[in-house]
C-alpha cells in the first residue's frame, strides 16, 4: 500500500521533535497544552528507549529536539537524555518552568552540551503569576533559574502565554525579558486546545486588549532591535487566516508523548478516530512515513471546500485539524479560525461574548482528574446566523 | 568595454550634431556615469546598508541639497534675460519654499530627522565628509566660472533622476523598516519638478550649443556634474562601507542623533564594523545536515539554511578573527577583492547580529 510510486512527491524529513518526557509538573497552568488525560509516571518510556528514539530522529533528519513535558527536569535522566542529543548533533532546547529541581540540574545540563533554554513565565506580578500557575513561591525560583542560565552563557528565551489574566502585563513581560538578559521573548496568545479549551471562558481576552498587545509588541521590536527578538503568536479566534498548525500536518514536526505515542501535533489525540503508533512498536521513520495518524491529513488530498480550491491551501494547510474538530465537529473541515469558514463569524462572536462575561474560576491541570467539559460550541449556539 | 557606446568622440574632429543626436549623446553620458550605477546606491536601494550607513548618506547629501539654491542663484545672476530668470528662479523656490517649513531643503531635513538625526547637527554640516564639501563646492564654482551654457548643461543630470528616485523610494520603503513614506516626501516633489526642469534645460542646450565646440563643452559640463555626484558616493563608500576609514572630523555612528535614538542604540548591540571580532555564541551552531545535504545554522527555535558563501564566512568566524581578517582570508581563498568581500560580509554579519545569533 505504501510502496513508493514514481510520481509521488518526496516526503520531506521532519525538522523538529517535541519530546514530552513526562507529564509530571509542579505547575498547574489552566492553559496547559497537554491532554486532559495525562500519562502517569509508571507508563513513561525508559532512558534507553528515549535514546533510541533520538538516534532514529537524527538519522531521519530532525535538527531540533524540544525537551518538554510537563516539566522535563522532573525526570531523573534528563542529563543523560540531553547528552545523547549533543552526541548526535541534535540541537537541544529545554522547555522548562524553572521550578522544582530545575535549577539543581542546570549546571550538569550545561556541561553535557544543552543548547538553549526556554523558560515559562506566567505573569510579571508574582501574586498574579503564582495564581495562574497554581504554585506558591514559583516566581523567585524562576528568576533565580534565569539568572543562572545567563551566568552560564546559555541563550535564554522567555515564554509568556497571554490570556485575559495577564494581557495587561505585556509591557511588563518585555521589560522582564530585558532585565533577565533573555535574547528572545515569545508573546504567545493562548491557543485553545487541551486544558486551554476547557478554560476558554476564563482565558479569552477581548479584541481591543489583543490589538493593544500587538501594538505594544510592534513598538518594542523597533525599540529593542538587536537586543531582544520578540516572537508574537496572535489568537486564532480573532485572526483572519488560521496558522499553519505545526507547520502543516506531518510536514515538519513529530511529537512523542511520555508513553511513546507519536503525534503530528500535541493536541492530535483529541481526534479520536485517528490511529497512533508507538515508538515501542515501530521505528520513528516508519511512523513518519506510514502511521495512519500522520498520513490522514498530510498534504491537501483530504481537504474539503473552501480549502480545496483555496490559494492559501499550501500556506496554512487548512489550519488546525483539532480546532476544526472541536469547533466544526469535523476534523477535515476548514479551521473555523479562518475567515473563509462558514463558522468563523460565530466563533468570533463566541469569543467576544466570553471575553465580556465575568471569568469563571480556572479548572487547574491535574493528573487523574475527570474533567467535565461544558465548553460552548458554535454548532449548538442558538444565536441567529 | 564590450558594448559600443554611441557617445561621439569629444575631440576637435567631431562634426556638429543634430539636436536629437546631441540629446542622445547627453543621455548616453548619464547611462554610463550617473550615480545610480554606483555600488553605494545599489546597496542603498537593495536594502543592504545598515541604519548608520543610510544615516551617513542622508547627512552628507544634506550639504548638496542646502547648496543647490546657492548654485542656482549663481546661475540666475548670470542670466541677462528676464524670461530666463523667471523660469530659473522656480528652482530656488522649489528648494527654499515660500515660507519656513516648506521646500526641498526642509523635506531633506525631515528625512535626516526620520533616520534619527538632530536637526541642528545636520544643519551645522560639521559631520560631513571633506570630499562631500569639496565636490559640492566645486559644482558651485563651476557654474560661476564657466559659460552660462555649461552652467545650464551641468544641471542636466535631472534628465536621469526620475529613474533613480523611483528605484530609491521603492527600494528604501521595501527594505528599511525605519524609512516611512513621510520620511521620503522629498522625492515625491522631485518626481514632477525634475523632468520639468530638465526639459527646459535640454531645450536651452540644444538651441544654444550651435557649434561642435559648444556641444563638446555641454557634454563635458554634464560629465563634470556626474562626477560631482559619483565622487560623493565614493567618499561615503570609503568611509562607511569599506574599508570603513572615517576621517577624523567626520560623523561617527552614535553621535549627532536625538537623545532617545542614541540611548536605544547604546543599549543594543549596535552595528558591527570591520575591526569587530564576531563570534557565534553558545546555542548557535554551524552544522552539516547530511539528510538534506546542506549546511545549516542552528539557533534558538530556528534554523537558517546557508548558501556556500555564508558557510565560507561562518566557518572562519572563530571569536578571534576580526571582520577584516575574515575578509582577507576569503579574498585570498577566492582571489577576490577584499574590500568588496568585507562590505558583503558586514551586511550578512550585521543581519545575523540583529537576529541575536551572532555577537562580538
Amino acid at each position: 500500500m505504501n510502496a513508493i510510486t514514481p510520481n509521488a512527491p518526496a516526503l520531506p524529513a521532519p525538522v523538529g521533535l517535541l519530546a514530552e518526557l513526562t507529564h509530571r509538573c509542579p505547575l498547574r497552568c489552566p492553559y496547559c497544552s497537554n491532554p486532559l488525560e495525562l500519562d502517569r509516571r509508571s507508563g513513561e518510556l525508559d532512558t534507553a528507549t528515549w535514546q533510541r528514539v533520538l538516534t532514529e530522529a537524527a538519522a531521519l533528519g530532525v535538527l531540533h529536539v524540544h525537551l518538554s513535558g510537563g516539566e522535563p527536569t522532573a525526570r531523573n535522566d534528563i542529563v543523560e537524555i540531553t547528552q545523547t542529543c549533543a552526541k548526535l548533533g541534535l540541537y537541544s532546547n529545554l522547555i522548562t518552568s524553572g521550578v522544582g529541581g530545575a535549577l539543581a540540574k542546570l549546571d550538569a545540563l550545561y556541561d553535557v552540551g544543552l543548547d538553549h533554554v526556554q523558560l515559562s513565565v506566567q505573569g510579571v506580578d508574582a501574586a498574579n503569576a503564582e495564581k495562574i500557575g497554581g504554585l506558591k513561591n514559583a516566581q523567585p525560583q524562576k528568576f533565580a533559574f534565569a539568572e543562572r542560565v545567563t551566568q552560564l552563557g546559555l541563550p535564554l528565551t522567555l515564554n509568556s502565554v497571554i490570556h485575559r489574566g495577564n494581557i495587561h502585563e505585556v509591557e511588563g513581560f518585555i521589560d522582564l525579558a530585558v532585565t533577565l538578559g533573555a535574547k528572545r521573548l515569545e508573546v504567545a496568545h493562548t491557543q485553545y486546545y487541551g486544558w486551554a479549551y476547557v478554560n476558554r471562558a476564563a482565558l479569552m481576552p477581548n479584541k481591543a486588549e489583543v490589538d493593544r498587545s500587538i501594538r505594544i509588541v510592534e513598538a518594542a521590536r523597533e525599540r529593542l532591535k538587536g537586543q531582544l527578538v520578540i516572537d508574537l503568536v496572535v489568537p486564532d479566534y480573532y485572526a483572519k487566516y488560521p496558522k499553519a498548525c505545526a507547520g502543516g500536518w506531518g510536514r515538519k514536526l513529530m511529537n512523542v508523548t511520555p508513553a511513546g505515542k507519536v503525534l503530528p501535533c500535541h493536541a492530535a489525540e483529541t481526534i479520536k478516530q485517528l490511529e497512533f503508533w508507538y515508538v515501542t512498536d515501530h521505528s520513528l521513520g516508519d511512523i513518519w512515513a506510514n502511521s495512519p495518524a500522520f498520513t490522514a491529513y498530510r498534504g491537501t488530498d483530504w481537504m474539503q471546500e473552501p480549502c480545496r480550491s483555496c490559494d492559501r491551501r499550501e500556506k496554512d494547510w487548512g489550519g488546525c485539524r483539532c480546532q476544526a474538530l472541536a469547533l466544526a465537529g469535523d476534523a477535515a473541515a476548514t479551521d473555523p479560525a479562518c475567515s473563509l469558514s462558514p463558522l468563523h463569524a460565530k466563533v468570533r462572536d463566541l469569543a467576544t461574548e466570553e471575553a465580556a462575561e465575568t471569568p469563571p474560576d480556572y479548572t487547574y491541570r491535574t493528573i487523574g482528574s475527570n474533567v467535565q467539559s461544558n465548553v460552548r460550541s458554535p454548532l449548538n449556539e442558538e444565536a441567529p446566523l | 568595454m564590450t558594448a559600443p557606446f554611441p557617445t561621439p568622440v569629444t575631440d576637435e574632429t567631431q562634426r556638429l550634431l543634430s539636436p536629437d543626436e546631441l540629446a542622445a549623446a547627453l543621455r548616453d553620458i548619464g547611462a554610463r556615469r550617473y550615480h545610480n550605477l554606483h555600488p553605494f546606491h545599489r546597496l542603498l536601494h537593495d536594502g543592504k546598508l545598515n541604519k548608520d550607513q543610510v544615516r551617513a548618506w542622508a547627512l552628507n547629501r544634506y550639504y548638496y541639497q542646502a547648496m543647490i539654491p546657492i548654485k542656482d542663484a549663481a546661475v540666475l545672476a548670470r542670466m541677462e534675460d528676464a524670461g530666463l530668470r523667471r523660469i530659473w528662479r522656480q528652482r530656488i523656490v522649489d528648494h527654499d519654499g515660500d515660507a519656513p517649513g516648506d521646500g526641498g531643503i526642509e523635506r531633506w531635513l525631515k528625512l535626516a530627522e526620520g533616520v534619527g538625526f538632530a536637526r541642528d547637527y545636520v544643519e551645522s554640516t560639521q559631520g560631513i565628509l571633506s570630499a562631500t564639501r569639496f565636490s559640492v563646492d566645486a559644482y558651485v564654482h563651476f557654474v560661476k566660472e564657466r559659460s552660462l551654457l555649461e552652467a545650464i548643461a551641468s544641471s542636466l543630470t535631472e534628465m536621469f533622476s526620475p529613474t533613480i528616485i523611483s528605484e530609491r523610494v521603492a527600494g528604501m520603503l521595501k527594505n528599511y523598516d525605519f524609512i516611512t513614506k513621510d520620511t521620503l516626501a522629498y522625492f515625491d516633489k522631485r518626481m514632477t519638478q525634475a523632468p520639468r526642469d530638465a526639459d527646459f534645460a535640454l531645450d536651452y542646450v540644444q538651441k544654444h550649443a550651435t557649434t561642435p565646440e559648444l556641444q563638446r563643452q555641454a557634454m563635458a559640463a554634464l560629465t563634470f556634474k556626474c562626477n560631482v555626484l559619483w565622487t560623493q558616493l565614493d567618499a561615503l563608500y570609503f568611509a562607511y562601507v569599506a574599508p570603513g576609514l572615517i576621517p577624523p572630523d567626520a560623523w561617527t555612528p552614535g553621535t549627532g542623533l536625538v537623545a532617545e535614538t542614541a540611548t536605544a542604540q547604546a543599549a543594543g548591540t549596535g552595528t558591527l564594523g570591520p575591526h569587530d571580532v564576531p563570534r557565534l555564541p553558545r546555542g548557535v551552531r554551524l552544522r552539516h545536515d547530511a539528510v538534506r545535504n546542506q549546511h545549516v545554522l542552528l539557533a534558538p527555535e530556528r534554523t537558517f539554511d546557508l548558501d556556500a558563501n555564508a558557510v565560507a564566512v561562518l566557518e572562519v568566524v572563530d571569536g578571534t578573527r576580526s571582520v577584516r581578517d575574515i575578509a582577507g582570508l576569503l579574498a585570498e581563498k577566492f582571489t577576490a577583492d577584499r574590500t568588496v568581500i568585507e562590505a558583503d560580509i558586514l551586511v550578512m554579519l550585521n543581519d545575523l547580529a540583529t537576529k541575536r545569533v551572532l555577537e562580538r
